[in-house]
């Protein structure tokens, strides 16, 4: 059989700490087979933050790869770059309901992802540094 | 003589361009003479033909060739959408036999002096004229849209909740499953 | 092509696998009813362990079905014809739904002409998710199951 490229676009994994709940994925998939559960916490005032603030927490983030058409909208979509492309692509199951992959499948999956193309050699890259969470 | 040409004393107005493809709007009284009259010119090839919802009217459209596709136009005719009723052209393309009975379940226009109109593709039991804009699709309704959620639901705010696509938004959505 | 009423007669595909050191023989026909079933092809033309990729398996005319891939859209027109596929070959046959439209009406699965998957119509025993998913998912799903029947 021709090799899958490397790149190739098989499964869709997530990097739960870029998430914010933002819910665009959920709301942008032709098919509706993104599911998140969220609640919102209040953070008291810390030395960093005079204020209380209110921060989005991710409860359930659930991916139906029996619904899913690869289309890709959900990782374009997405302004934190938390969903990726992972070229696995055989992952079939004996039932239909074990499809459903929940956030520990697709942390898996994201591991699988490629890392992404080089930057120009021109580029600065900033490192954002680590998201600050509750 | 060209196809457009012919056309000429049956067209009502020419709509613009659009991508090479010219569109002659016709009366829906002289639907089955223009036809004849493209066919006579030389477009003896009967693309599709199809209609589209466009409110409180229907437009029915015909694309016809040459042989060769170096001409093609789109016939239109416009047909009322609560009585949608035009004469068949299959008099001078029997071709037009399948187009105009999927246009007939699809859209509910029927089509005088057709020989035959039945159902061609849809399931019996399935809601009539589907593709009408009226009709929605049962499932968008009837399954809860995982958009409709958001994070600040816990904080118990009201908020303006924006219905998916093909939903209207009055549509009040099924209760959530626990 | 048979004509309605007649029996169907199905003509599967030989195929030949290997899975943990083991080689299996299977029969496969494929319901190709849409675009997944052009990824199918390719996995019983170049998947074959013993045959030369794109040649073409020899005729077995007689030969019985072990598995039924089922690939593309299952319009609900279609079902009962589904169906009689299924029930013709003498025992049945092991059942593989191929891509998302099989397993949940996939991009369709709203359509007011298209089931919702093939639950209901016929007993699956593996589903391959995808939109199409890869020749290569469908030849790891069919040693999968090959390696399930053998054990």
């Amino acid at each position: 059989m021709t090799p899958r490229p490397p790149r190739a676009r098989g499964v869709i994994g997530l990097d739960e700490a870029k998430c914010t709940v933002c819910m665009l994925c959920v709301r942008e998939c032709p098919d509706w087979c993104i599911d998140i559960d969220a609640h919102v916490e209040t953070l008291p005032p810390d030395e960093q933050n005079r204020r209380p603030r209110s921060v989005n927490v991710l409860d359930r983030f659930a991916v139906d790869y029996g619904l899913c058409m690869y289309c890709g909208i959900c990782v374009e979509v997405c302004p934190f770059d938390a969903l990726h492309w992972s070229p696995v692509a055989e992952y079939a199951e004996p039932t239909r309901s074990a499809l459903v992959h929940e956030g520990d499948r697709l942390a898996q999956w994201e591991a699988t992802a490629p890392e992404p193309a080089a930057l120009d050699e021109r580029a600065v890259a900033v490192d954002p540094g680590p998201r600050r969470r509750a | 003589m060209t196809v457009l040409a012919a056309l000429e004393p049956v067209a009502g107005s020419s709509a613009a361009d659009a991508f090479g493809l010219t569109t002659v709007d016709v009366d829906a009284s002289a639907w089955p003479d223009a036809v004849g009259v493209a066919a006579r010119a030389g477009a003896t090839y009967l693309d599709f033909l199809t209609a589209y919802d466009d409110g409180d009217r229907i437009a029915v459209v015909a694309h016809v060739m040459t042989p060769d596709a170096g001409q093609r136009v789109l016939l239109r005719t416009w047909v009322a959408a609560d009585d949608p009723e035009l004469a068949s052209v299959t008099s001078v393309h029997r071709g037009a036999d399948w187009h105009e009975r999927e246009t007939h379940e699809m859209f509910g226009v029927r089509f005088v002096g057709h020989p035959g109109l039945r159902p061609l593709l849809l399931p019996l039991d399935v809601p009539t004229t589907p593709l009408r804009k009226a009709v929605l699709l049962d499932a968008r309704l009837a399954v809860a849209w995982p958009g409709d959620k958001d994070p600040s639901d816990s904080e118990g705010r009201p908020r303006r909740r924006v219905p998916p696509p093909g939903v209207p938004a009055d549509h009040v959505p099924p209760p959530r499953p626990a | 092509m048979p004509v309605v009423g007649e029996p169907l007669a199905p003509s599967p595909v030989r195929l030949e696998l290997e899975r943990g050191g083991r080689r299996y023989s299977l029969h496969v026909l494929d319901a190709g009813l849409a675009c997944c079933t052009v990824e199918v092809a390719a996995a019983l033309l170049d998947g074959d362990a013993a045959r030369e990729p794109g040649t073409l398996p020899p005729a077995e005319p007689g030969a019985t079905v072990d598995v039924l891939v089922v690939s593309g859209t299952v319009s609900r027109s279609l079902a009962p014809v589904l169906r009689r596929v299924y029930e013709a070959p003498p025992s049945p046959p092991l059942v593989v739904s191929f891509g998302a439209c099989c397993a949940s009406g996939g991009p369709y699965w709203d359509s007011y002409s298209v089931l919702p998957g093939l639950d209901g119509v016929l007993p699956v025993d593996i589903v391959v998710p995808g939109c199409p998913p890869p020749p290569g998912a469908l030849l790891e799903a069919l040693e999968t199951l090959a390696a399930r029947g053998a054990s």
